[in-house]
């Protein structure tokens, strides 16, 4: 965590990589959402990506997650949004994305998913 | 023993070839056509050995005139009809013509030799063509030996003909651009003379407001108000038929007509039936002129209009539209043409005065605007402030296809609709801003009660305009500034954006479909999505760019 609050780091679930994301994803940091995603992408079968603590999404970070997504499905590997806040569900939903993600209330079912 | 005939003509060859090198050189880099082709017909008659040469133009009138001649007759300027003579048979058959004996020959026109006392002998005349077809010829006359010029003279010709016809052709199509340039100049010249005759933009609450905005370079519509000495308002707004120059002349006289009589207040139909009577007088070729005025006085709110020919005003208030009619025939026509008038209270009304190019707007192929549509754009825009409303209406009528020229007058009393800034921010183009201007929007739009999930839509449009125009306006982060101004007009929220990037063709901006999944272009479709209406606009001086966007929100609790 930084001073502005933004989170983003990979825990390694064995079999499973979960990045977790929290604050405002906007363009001046969504680049580095983007790049985890996709290193966790490289070395890993299943992917979440957690944003309970996401207070906000720009359509950079939204496009981020739309590339996660695509990458994955190019590859076969399992990708989920894991406890999407309040305010990334309502960006999903004016996206209408929120019916093209595998969304997920907590990791456990991400994983069995 | 057959080798030496060959080497004479090998020779020959070369030389020809080297000629015709010299001269397509010489004239591809030709600057002054007239000098070079002089220097050219001069090169093609020593070559050749001709006693004289000349070169002919066919003229707009479809006559070929000698442009260019060398010899000891000058015929420069002399007129062929098509066909006429050698030359004007070379053009007409887009052929070369060879005479070798001129005195038994029918082609040959003889009148020139009785007139100069020149003799022609023998004559050979190749066609100037491009892929339009010929536009002139090439003629020698005479060889200077006395011998007859032959096939392969002729064929030296032809050659010849090709790269003077090229540096013709490149010559005319630079002074076509020239031409084409100076016009246009000319053109904006007239624009900015014609913009130069509406009244000037009326600071504080002033009630009339104005837009004219042209199909083209210049515009047949006007619209004029002015002060008159009772202390009302003259207004007028006029339509010539036509479109171009002469409508755009026939404008500036019209509305100095219309401004010069209605400075004495006359009563609106008299007003109307002075001016018919002077343009009836001198109206040419079918013209006329649809016009409106009025007198607006703000002290009793009261309106006098009369219209002749005009498109019915609608006078809009909470209770709907109603429509005002025309009370006459356009103007120009009968000369004892009778007006009628009306007067009414204007009260919260507001009186919209349209040129037909406002309904005549384009919204498909071939579909009109028409009045219905103009009716439904002034309901979206009615809660704005008077001015900004014009400005939503206007925006609205360029997103569409305009084929007319357009212009709309607006009488309306501003007060009661005053306008409250919410927010002032101005900040570098970069992406580390947002978080702060965001924090300061939400905290904004929470204390206009505006509900949670409406006010994370606004924050979330905002950012998308600030970051799509640090993208895409600047090309990147830089230290160039924005400013971000929100304020509130009754239930009208309202947000603009200035930056000082290089202009953006709104054109190019279109919301896309959301409904395919793709990373990119999110931007467009969010603000599309949650702002009742937005655009873009370049800024008056053409430096940088101004998006406007509102929302309203119902009595201050948000959706």
């Amino acid at each position: 965590m930084n001073a502005t609050g933004n989170v983003c780091r990979s825990e390694d679930l064995g079999g499973y990589v979960l990045v977790v994301v929290g604050g405002e994803v906007d363009l001046s940091w969504s680049q580095q959402v983007r790049d985890a995603i996709l290193a966790a992408l490289g070395r890993c079968d299943g992917v979440g990506v957690e944003l309970a603590q996401v207070t906000y999404i720009d359509s950079s970070g939204i496009a981020a997650l739309v590339e996660g997504f695509q990458t994955a499905r190019g590859r076969g590997r399992r990708f989920g949004l894991v406890a999407a806040s309040r305010q990334v569900l309502a960006v999903l939903q004016l996206a209408r994305l929120d019916k093209v993600f595998p969304l997920f209330a907590d990791v456990e079912s991400a994983r069995a998913g | 023993m057959n080798a030496a005939p060959l080497a004479v003509a090998g020779a020959g060859e070369r030389r020809a070839l080297r000629f015709l090198a010299e001269l397509s050189q010489a004239l591809a880099v030709s600057l002054d056509l007239r000098q070079t082709l002089q220097m050219a017909v001069t090169r093609i008659a020593d070559f050749m050995q001709a006693e004289a040469a000349s070169l002919f133009l066919l003229d707009h009138a479809g006559l070929i005139e000698c442009r260019i001649c060398v010899g000891p007759v000058d015929i420069t300027g002399l007129k062929l009809a098509m066909g006429q003579g050698v030359v004007g048979r070379c053009v007409a058959e887009n052929a070369t013509q060879i005479v070798r004996d001129a005195g038994k020959d029918a082609r040959v026109n003889v009148r020139v030799d009785a007139e100069t006392g020149f003799v022609t002998r023998s004559i050979l005349c190749a066609p100037l063509a491009n892929a339009h077809g010929p536009f002139g010829a090439l003629e020698v006359i005479n060889r200077r030996d006395g011998s007859l010029f032959d096939d392969a003279d002729a064929e030296i010709l032809r050659l010849a003909a090709a790269p003077a016809a090229l540096a013709i052709g490149n010559a005319q199509l630079a002074h076509g651009l020239v031409q084409q340039q100076r016009i246009k100049r000319e053109l904006e010249l007239a624009r900015r003379m014609q913009k130069s005759m509406l009244p000037r933009r009326r600071r504080g609450d002033f009630p009339l407001f104005g837009v004219n905005l042209p199909a083209h370079e210049i515009s047949g519509d006007f619209y004029d108000f002015f002060d008159l000495p009772d202390g009302r308002i003259g207004f007028v707004v006029g339509d010539v038929s036509g479109k171009g120059l002469d409508a755009a002349f026939l404008m500036v006289r019209v509305a100095s007509m219309l401004r010069w009589v209605g400075a004495q207040a006359p009563a609106p139909a008299n007003w109307l039936a002075k001016v018919n009577a002077e343009l009836c007088g001198t109206l040419q070729d079918g013209r006329f002129v649809c016009a409106a005025v009025g007198q607006y006085d703000r002290a009793s709110g009261r309106v006098r209009l009369a219209s002749a020919g005009f498109p019915p005003a609608l006078l809009h208030n909470a209770e709907g539209f109603e429509e005002l009619p025309a009370d006459g025939p356009p103007l120009g026509i009968l000369a004892e043409a009778d007006y009628g008038e009306r007067e009414f209270v204007l009260g919260q009304s507001a009186l919209y005065l349209f040129s037909d190019g406002a309904t005549d707007v384009r919204t498909g192929a071939t579909q009109r605007l028409g009045e219905a549509g103009l009716r439904g754009l002034i309901a979206r825009h009615a809660g704005l402030a008077p001015e900004a409303r014009l400005r939503a209406l206007l925006g609205d009528l360029k997103q569409l296809h305009l084929v007319d020229d357009t212009t709309l007058l607006l009488v309306q009393e501003p007060c009661g609709a005053q306008s409250h800034g919410l927010l002032d921010l101005e900040f570098p183009a970069q992406a580390a801003q947002m978080r702060s201007v965001r924090a300061a929007l939400r905290h904004v739009l929470d204390a206009q009660g505006v509900g949670p999930e409406l006010r994370d839509r606004l924050v979330l449009a905002v950012d998308e305009a600030c970051t799509n125009v640090i993208r895409h306006a600047y090309g990147g982060e830089c230290q160039r500034r924005m400013a971000l101004h929100v304020a509130r007009e009754q239930d009208m929220l309202s947000f603009e954006l200035r930056d000082e990037a290089p202009v953006v063709d709104p054109a190019g901006l279109q919301a896309r479909d959301l409904s395919e999944c793709r990373p990119g272009g999110l931007g467009l479709p969010f603000i599309a999505a949650t702002m009742d209406d937005w655009r873009l606009e370049p800024m008056a001086d053409g430096r940088g760019n101004i998006l406007r966007m509102h929302k309203r929100i119902d009595g201050g609790e948000g959706e």
